[in-house]
């Protein structure tokens, strides 16, 4: 027998290289089935990049994209230069962080109460009615909180004065710097009950074992949930963390377009607002695809850089 | 395992990219097959053959799915069947969109998006079709045909202009409006500056600080929360200080320079006067955030005691009044002015101003079809069906005057929707036609509006204000027609900006700085009044108003020595 140090390196990645042609066709119908998905995501995530190169043209739909006039970084200057751009990047960054942070602490705190109970029809219950707003569309949940904060016999604003906390009706709509928070706290409020049905679930998946053996070594409720439930739930938080990190800029623009108005457009109008007002809704398609661009590749870092930070905590990764 | 991976990932992007590029082979298969059809049916057509045209235009809530007496009338004679979508986006997103895609529906009418779609090429030049298919077209617009022109550059028709020809208006949509008991209550008070207004409401507010149901009675309100900003705030400011509507500018009449209304002085003071309003609680506090919805509920509720806006944009509300017969709180119209030494310019005159126009698109199925079916809405034939209806049935020829029966004049006054609904009429109006006051050859006008029709369909309340004040319609209250020259360049307001350039990024940006700075002034205590004002004028000047007011200049000039051909 010969031993296996004796052969030169070159046979040796032939070898190899034998070895993977032989697991692939041993896995063939592996690849197969996975092969629709992929070309899927290539032609819906994928194909469509090809549009970017409008950004570096002055986009006109008449011709054809190989026929437009080529202007370089011109889009980009111009949006770098415009203070509108700014302004609409600090309130997408903000609501999206002020959401983040809220729509995590909240549902999680939300689960970790709903999993204490005992009574299972009770907790069901709650559990259903607080996801139910998931369902309703923001253009209800708009028409929602306007009645609410409504100075023209608005709850809020009664239950204040009757409380004598105030004796003027506020407007809250007109407010700036209540913007923020109004699309924050209706954003939790339609979206509580949804987001903690994922943690409830991998509570549900943690070992009772795990319970068991607290108990025994004289654990209460609070050192159960702190040393048992939360590190429990600790990858499936993660995972979702990370991800919605990488919408951070991206938070569409329902809420701000149908809460906001004019005299609040200061600190409403986000990222999208802007793309749509600036580009789509002037023909400038271009100036909309920079913007595109723009909020790709700052997506794609924020979740490199998420993901790198958590990987040096833990020494685990998500991507 | 790594490399594996990797090469899996190669032949299946390799497997991919047949894939697509087999996808992109049959696209371009599909597009030469609805060429063909097109072809064939140009030349062996068939009036009565049943087509379905898809038509783009502005958001009509009585749209009656061709269900309507006129709409099954044109169904029957003509074989086409439209299919309305409606723009229901207050930008032009949706007309962007099919800019974007490169597909759009047989006809449109594409408003302030033209210029977009012209420059996309998306539009057929109409000028062939006309001369081949549609006299009556042609006849219809007459010496203003060539006002239809694109530009000094470009002589095709691209659309054609809805907007009556020879129109003669008899009754004024615009004003300051007050409730008819408001007025009563005063003794019907001469209502001419904004003064006199203020007192009015203010004197009708002291006493009725609630309506009869008890709900709090509001001063006045504007439809100052969507784009209705430009109708009910930013519009009745030049109408106020003497200044006809030329869009967002203010032209001068000798040296045709344009400058932004905003900046004039005149409109400072009026928005001063709003400014005030505010400061002793008669405005709305919600002017300026409250939806197009929750305005025309407040209408309807009958509490909001005065409006400043058009007639179309309020009259949904008002007719929901009309129908639970609260006539007392329905509006009369006055020419208010800031003070006396101004005269309300709305009816200085234009001479025809092509305005929002239908097209049809490149991809039409049957553009010689839909010309002919355009140009038979054109006809006399047409225009009496879209506007009075069918003989016997929506009016009788008594006399030889075409007369509206009384139970459908009652409808139509009172229960406008419905009666647009079930007759259709006013749901057709979307090919040429003659506006209010033309006659056609019986000697009959042509349109439904004329100085005995329009007293008819005046409620009891609007007959008592009117006599009131010794007049016949409200029109009477303006300054007649001929006090002001004709503008040689039309109306401002119907001069676009090249979509893609320099001067509409600015004009964008302008208008929403002054969505933000108009309402702040506004609601600001009167002390900070000026601050805000100057702030916003300084905003316009750092956006680059002067070039696009020179570039606005420009336009005009060339627009004055086009039509002046």
């Amino acid at each position: 027998m010969k031993p296996l140090t004796e052969m030169t390196p070159e046979a040796g990645s032939t070898l190899k290289r034998n070895r993977v042609w032989f697991k692939a066709f041993q896995q063939r119908y592996l690849y197969m089935m996975s092969l629709p998905f992929v070309i899927w995501i290539f032609i819906f995530s994928y194909v469509p990049v090809w549009g970017w190169i409008t950004a570096f043209q002055n986009y006109k739909p008449k011709d054809s994209l190989f026929d437009q006039k080529w202007v370089g970084f011109q889009n980009f200057i111009e949006l770098f230069q415009d203070e509108r751009f700014y302004i609409v990047l600090r309130n997408t960054l903000a609501m999206s962080t002020m959401g983040l942070i809220v729509g995590f602490t909240i549902p999680i705190l939300f689960a970790l109460l709903l999993n204490e109970m005992k009574g299972q029809l009770f907790k069901r219950s709650v559990q259903t009615i607080s996801y139910l707003p998931h369902f309703v569309s923001w253009v209800v949940v708009a028409g929602l909180v306007y009645k609410m904060l409504s100075t023209d016999g608005g709850a809020v604003n009664q239950l204040l004065m009757w409380l004598n906390i105030i004796d003027q009706p506020i407007q809250f709509m007109a407010k700036g710097d209540l913007f923020w928070g109004i699309v924050t706290v209706s954003d939790l409020w339609k979206e509580m009950g949804w987001n903690s049905i994922i943690f409830l679930a991998a509570m549900a998946g943690i070992d009772p074992e795990l319970y068991e053996a607290s108990t025994v070594d004289g654990a209460g409720r609070f050192r159960k949930m702190w040393h048992i439930t939360l590190p429990g739930i600790r990858t499936t938080f993660m995972v979702l963390f990370i991800l919605s990190i990488g919408h951070l800029i991206s938070i569409g623009f329902e809420k701000q377009f149908l809460l906001g108005n004019p005299l609040v457009s200061d600190y409403s109008e986000v990222l999208d607002l802007y793309a749509l007002k600036y580009g789509i809704q002037m023909g400038r398609y271009s100036y909309g695809t920079a913007i595109g661009i723009f909020n790709s590749v700052v997506s794609i870092l924020l979740v490199f850089i998420a993901n790198g930070i958590y990987k040096r905590v833990t020494k685990e990764t998500v991507i | 395992m790594k490399r594996k991976m990797r090469m899996a990932l190669s032949l299946m992007s390799a497997l991919a990219f047949v894939f697509v590029t087999a996808c992109s082979g049959s696209n371009t298969d599909g597009g030469k097959s609805t060429a063909t059809p097109e072809t064939t049916n140009a030349t062996n057509e068939q009036p009565a053959e049943p087509m379905t045209i898809r038509f783009a235009t502005g958001n009509n809530p009585n749209w009656d799915d061709m269900q309507s007496d006129i709409g099954k009338f044109i169904k029957e004679k003509t074989g086409i069947t439209i299919k309305p979508e409606f723009i229901i986006d207050d930008g032009d997103e949706m007309l962007s969109l099919m800019v974007a895609t490169d597909e759009y529906p047989d006809l449109v009418v594409p408003g302030s998006a033209t210029n977009k779609m012209v420059d996309a090429g998306a539009l057929l030049d109409l000028r062939p079709l006309i001369e081949e298919h549609a006299p009556n077209i042609k006849k219809v617009y007459g010496e203003y045909y060539n006002r239809l022109r694109w530009s000094k550059d470009d002589d095709a028709i691209y659309t054609l202009s809805l907007t009556g020809v020879d129109h003669t208006y008899f009754d004024s949509g615009s004003g300051f409006q007050l409730q008819h008991q408001v007025l009563e209550a005063a003794g019907y008070p001469e209502i001419k500056t904004v003064k006199d207004y203020e007192a009015a409401i203010k004197a009708y507010l002291e006493k009725n600080p609630t309506t009869a149901d008890g709900q709090p009675n509001i001063g006045l309100s504007l439809n100052g929360g969507e784009w209705q900003i430009l109708i009910s705030v930013t519009n009745p400011a030049f109408y106020a200080t003497g200044a006809p509507d030329d869009g967002e500018f203010f032209i001068n009449q000798e040296t045709y320079e344009a400058i932004m209304h905003y900046q004039r002085p005149e409109e400072r003071e009026y928005f001063r006067w709003l400014n005030h309003m505010n400061d002793i609680g008669l405005l709305d506090p919600e002017s300026f955030i409250q939806k197009y919805d929750q305005y025309k509920a407040k209408i309807a509720s009958g509490r909001v005691l005065g409006l400043i806006d058009q007639q179309w944009d309020y009259g949904q509300a008002e007719n929901a009044l009309k129908a639970e017969g609260k006539f007392g709180s329905t509006y009369a119209r006055f020419p208010v002015t800031l003070n006396e030494t101004y005269q309300d310019h709305s009816f200085q005159g234009t001479g025809y101003l092509p305005a929002l126009g239908i097209a049809i698109t490149k991809d039409a199925q049957d553009p010689v079809r839909l010309i002919k079916f355009l140009d038979y809405l054109a006809s006399d034939e047409g225009q009496v069906l879209l506007n009075w209806g069918i003989e016997g049935k929506h009016y009788n020829m008594v006399d030889g005057k075409r007369v509206i029966p009384d139970e459908l004049l009652e409808q139509k006054t009172n229960d406008n929707n419905t009666f647009v609904k079930t007759t259709g009429i006013g749901n057709y109006n979307i090919s040429a036609r003659y506006g209010d006051g033309v006659k056609d050859q019986s000697g009959n006008y042509y349109t439904t509006t004329f100085p005995e029709q329009i007293q008819a369909a005046y409620s009891e309340e609007d007959k008592k204000t009117l006599k009131a004040y010794g007049a016949t319609t409200y029109k009477d209250l303006w300054p007649s027609d001929d006090s002001f020259p004709e503008r040689k360049y039309g109306a401002a307001w119907t001069l676009p900006f090249e979509a893609t350039s320099e001067a509409n990024v600015i004009k964008q940006k302008a208008d929403d700085i002054m969505k933000k700075r108009i309402p702040e002034a506004i609601l600001a205590k009167p002390e900070d009044f000026d601050k805000v004002y100057d702030q916003f004028l300084k905003d316009l000047e750092d956006a680059g108003v002067a070039k696009m007011n020179e570039e606005f200049t420009k336009m005009v000039k060339d627009r004055v020595e086009l039509w002046s051909k």
